[in-house]
Parts: C-alpha cells; sequence; structure tokens
C-alpha cells in the first residue's frame, strides 16, 4: 500500500534530472493529447511513446510490473465490457441473446482502452521520475499555496505511518481474538470499528503533535517566507517542454483546424 | 539575565477540573543545564511549553503569575518570537518531523522567519554537523532511527539559533544507545556552543551525571530544586513521588541493609566503587 504511494526509484536519467515543473507540464499535455488523438492506431503510436519513456525511466522492472498491473487490468476490464454495452454499427459479430457484439464497438473497446492507458501510464513517468519533494516543490513553485503544499506533504509524510499503525491495531486486536474474516458483511464491518477508533485517536494525536511542532517551528511568523532550495529551468528543460508542446499542438491543430481524422 | 523566570505560576488548561501547575517558582541561569524530573501528569509538559510560549499561544490555559524567558514576558510575544529564543523539542520524534528531506525538516524554521538563502544554507549545514547527521541532507527523515530522528528534532530547533532548548521527554522512545547519544549531545551544546537546556523526564538514569541542577516535581508542584547529588542520592523520597530512583542508589540501599558502612551520596558507578573499594579496604584491615 505504501509502495503505491511513492513509486519514485533514484536514477540519473534525463527525466529525472528534468526540472519537475516541465514534467507536471508535459503529462498535463500528453493526458490531454490522449483526448485529442481518436483513431486506434494514434493512440497505439502515443501509448508506445509512453511506454519507450517508461522504459527510459530506469524503474525497476518489479516497480514498473507493479504499477502496471493494476492498469493491464482495467484496460482488459475495458475491452470486454465495452462490446456488450455498446452494439451501435455493423457488422454484427456475434449475437447471445439481448447482447449483439459489433465490429464497430470492438474496436471502440480497444480504443478506450489505449487511452485509459495513455492517461495513467504518462502519470506513471512523473510518479517513477519526481521525488514528492521535488513534486510539492514545483507545485507551489507553480502557484499553489505553501499551506496546501505542505498539506500534501504531510499526507504524503504521513500516510505510510498512518497504515502502519492501522495494521498494527489489526494485529493487536487479532491478538486478542477478534477475527476479522468471520461472520457476515454487517458483522464484519462493525468488528472494524474495533479498528477505527484507535486509529482516529491515534491520527487526531499525531494532528495535536505536529501542529504545535510547526507552531513552535514559526510556521506563519512571515507574510512571505524564504526557500533553502529553489528551482531553476536550464536549457534541457525549455527543449524537453518545447518538444512535448510540440507534440500536442501538431495533432491538436491537424484535428481541430485541418479536420484530419487521427 | 535569567534564562528562564517563573514567578507564583498557577496554569489550568480549559475544561480541566485540577490546576496543572500550582504556584510554581522556579528559575535557570544562562548556560545551565537543568533536569526536570517527575512522575506523569507532575506538570513537566506544561512547565516546558510555557517556556516557549506555547501557553497559552497555541493552547487555551489559565495564567496566574509571571512567566519570562530572556527578560521578556511570555504573554506578550507571538510562539514565532519566542522560537527564536527558546527551542523545544517534543517526547516522540515522528510526530515532529514533517518534511520529506533531511535538509527541508532543518531549514524549515530559518525559512518561515524569511531568513536569507545563504545564511539558512549555513545554518543547515552547522545544526547538522552538530547533531552528527551531516551528509544526510536529501535523507527522508522516516529512513533515520530513532535516535537520529531525536537529533534531527533537535537540529530544526538549533537552526533557528535559540539561547535555550527546552526538551520534554526526549529520551522515552530511545534505546539505551540513542539515550546516551542524546545526552551527549546536550552535554556538548551546553558546553561548546554555551546553550541553556531544560530536559523533561521521568527518571534521571542517564542525566544524573549531565546536568547542573534537578528540579523535583509532582502534582504540579516545584517539591525541590538543587544539585544532582542532594536530590538524587536517596531513593526513597524519589519513590514516593513515583519517579524511578538511580540503580546506584538503589544499590547502595541494598548494600546498607547488610552493612551499615554504605550510605547515600554517590549517584554515579566511579562514586559508589570508591565506597566499595573503601568498604572492603576496612574490612580487610580489620580482618
Amino acid at each position: 500500500m505504501t509502495g503505491f504511494v511513492d513509486l519514485y526509484s533514484e536514477n540519473d536519467t534525463f527525466l529525472h534530472r528534468l526540472d519537475p515543473r516541465v514534467k507536471i507540464l508535459s503529462v498535463l499535455l500528453l493526458s490531454l493529447l490522449a483526448f485529442v488523438l481518436s483513431t486506434l492506431y494514434s493512440l497505439v503510436v502515443l501509448l508506445a511513446f509512453i511506454f519507450l519513456l517508461l522504459f527510459l525511466s530506469r524503474a525497476s522492472l518489479s516497480r514498473t510490473w507493479f504499477a502496471l498491473r493494476f492498469v493491464l487490468r482495467f484496460m482488459t476490464l475495458i475491452v470486454i465490457l465495452w462490446p456488450i454495452f455498446d452494439s451501435a454499427g455493423t457488422p454484427v459479430w456475434a449475437t447471445l441473446g439481448p447482447i449483439k457484439i459489433t465490429e464497430p464497438a470492438v474496436w471502440r473497446g480497444f480504443t478506450s482502452a489505449a487511452r485509459v492507458g495513455c492517461l495513467a501510464c504518462v502519470w506513471y513517468i512523473l510518479m517513477f521520475t519526481t521525488s514528492q519533494r521535488d513534486l510539492v516543490r514545483a507545485l507551489v513553485r507553480m502557484g499553489l499555496r505553501f499551506d496546501y503544499g505542505l498539506t500534501i506533504a504531510i499526507s504524503l509524510r504521513f500516510f505510510p505511518s498512518f497504515m502502519a499503525t492501522i495494521y498494527s491495531i489489526i494485529d493487536a486486536q487479532r491478538a486478542r481474538g477478534l477475527e476479522f474474516n468471520r461472520g457476515g458483511l454487517i458483522k464484519r464491518s462493525r468488528k472494524y470499528v474495533a479498528v477505527l477508533v484507535p486509529a482516529v485517536v491515534s491520527a487526531l494525536r499525531t494532528a495535536d503533535s505536529l501542529s504545535l511542532a510547526l507552531q513552535s517551528r514559526a510556521y506563519g511568523a512571515k507574510a512571505r517566507r524564504t526557500y533553502l532550495r529553489q528551482l531553476k529551468m536550464r536549457r534541457s528543460d525549455f527543449a524537453a517542454l518545447a518538444i512535448v508542446t510540440a507534440l500536442f499542438v501538431v495533432p491538436f491543430v491537424a484535428k481541430y483546424v485541418f479536420f484530419v481524422h487521427i | 539575565m535569567k534564562a528562564l523566570k517563573m514567578c507564583e505560576v498557577t496554569a489550568r488548561y480549559r475544561g480541566a477540573d485540577r490546576d496543572s501547575l500550582s504556584r510554581v517558582s522556579f528559575e535557570i541561569e544562562k548556560g545551565e543545564m537543568v533536569l526536570l524530573l517527575g512522575a506523569r501528569g507532575a506538570g513537566k509538559s506544561t512547565l516546558c511549553m510555557l517556556a516557549n510560549g506555547l501557553i497559552p499561544h497555541a493552547i487555551p490555559c489559565t495564567l496566574e503569575g509571571s512567566i519570562e524567558t530572556f527578560g521578556r514576558d511570555i504573554s506578550s510575544l507571538p510562539v514565532a518570537e519566542h522560537s527564536t529564543k527558546v527551542g523545544i523539542v517534543f517526547q516522540e520524534p515522528e510526530n515532529q518531523l514533517f518534511c520529506m528531506s533531511v535538509e527541508e525538516e532543518v531549514a524549515f524554521g530559518p525559512e518561515n522567519l524569511a531568513v536569507d538563502r545563504e545564511e539558512i544554507s549555513e545554518r543547515v549545514e552547522w545544526a547538522l554537523e552538530i547533531v552528527g547527521l551531516k551528509g544526510y541532507n536529501d535523507r527522508p527523515p522516516s529512513s533515520l532511527s530513532g535516535g537520529q530522528k531525536q537529533r534531527l528534532a533537535i537540529a530544526a530547533s538549533l537552526s533557528m539559533r535559540p539561547e535555550m532548548l527546552v526538551l520534554d521527554e526526549p529520551a522515552y522512545a530511545l534505546d539505551p544507545i540513542g539515550r546516551l547519544e542524546l545526552y551527549s549531545l546536550l552535554t556538548d551544546l551546553k558546553r561548546r556552543h554555551g546553550l541553556t537546556v531544560l530536559i523533561a523526564g521521568r527518571d534521571a538514569e542517564e542525566a544524573a551525571t549531565c546536568v547542573d541542577r534537578v528540579a523535583l516535581m509532582s502534582a504540579g508542584r516545584m517539591v525541590r530544586t538543587g544539585t544532582p547529588a542532594e536530590i538524587l542520592a536517596a531513593p526513597e523520597p524519589l519513590r514516593s513521588i513515583g519517579v524511578p530512583p538511580l540503580q546506584v542508589s538503589e544499590l547502595i540501599e541494598a548494600l546498607g541493609k547488610k552493612a551499615k558502612r554504605f550510605e547515600y551520596g554517590a549517584i554515579t558507578v566511579d562514586a559508589l566503587a570508591g565506597q566499595i573499594g573503601e568498604a572492603l579496604g576496612e574490612a580487610g584491615t580489620d580482618r
């Protein structure tokens, strides 16, 4: 669970070295591009490009598989379910009672699955190559209020601790004889109250201690705070941003100005 | 000028049915290292938070009496102003580290005070070197050991350049090695950097040899203050207020029951060894 929150792995690749703001903007542009493209072929090309970037991020195979298996399951589900609920078009490939499986619907299923794959995997590039610290720092530099940035940072920082607390409480309750897997849904849900109450109390205590720690370190003392580390855009950052912008603008203009079906 | 001067202070938290501090008068000289000793609920944490201004500014509390830190009334200035004079470190290191890297953690205070970037960088390196975490700048705090986390919390306070450091049960969650490292660091801060140090704790085992003075608290009252030998040598007065006596004085107590030669006074193993050596010498002469 904690691994899903932080997929970052330290490496020295050009993707790791890019300014986090460039990575955020690039990921947003590539996500929008996935909506601009409407044919299966163009989406597969985009997906291949994203996979190439994932490969270049040099994330370990186990980490990549950990992240991708959720997307692959979801994509498979879309491919299977889409033709069942969308019966528009001809030719009809099969009829199963009231369900008609048509050829265009099958392709639409593949297209949607490819789009979902692009949208998910492009964000993995950001998560694989950008530390949470840089991500929050970039968001603050892009205009997010420091308070909100700090809130995100604290949430990311304490999420693993909170999960560890929950697992400890579950283990402690099991040691006292509470069996979470027995009984019906309502009975099982009630048993989790014995986990939730101490977990919430623990979280509130942590929050209380945190607020004191923040105040004792002059949080909010000055209207404008200074920052030890500043983000600086380099030539390679501008170049990367220009390439991704071009990748977005060219298909966008082709589709909406010259009405090319891509 | 006193580092801390409390005169007839009574404090009661909002909604509480009894005073957390009751007519406490207490002073700490600049450069002094003091152990505030007492059982749970003795009022140690309240006194610590009063010294830093967290009470009454962050925690609502009814206050009587006067409290001054370095000649400044605590009620007249916000916590941020106090934090540049009095730094505070809490019991649980985990709950006071909220940044994503060691460097950010230490820089957080000076950044809030809008200190220049170059100076923040200097302060960070200085504080990390003092606490023995130099080179850990990019490490996430969660990857550190308990002792290292507590030292990081101290570095985070030190980077605000306080004149006094208040530590509320800093050794509570630490293993024996972590405790020894912590007290060695605090002694170093006092001796080499002239910092005034106030440590609140439930036992005096490791602190006994480091501090200049011990203040004994019980049920919100200041019971006694004195040198470690004066306060810690006899076990019974400590037991009576729920504080575990030093192992050395418990051993003297046990030895004293066997042979009358042993008297309370030693608070270190070396001093006790001296007493035992003398006793053995006398026994040899008698024979």
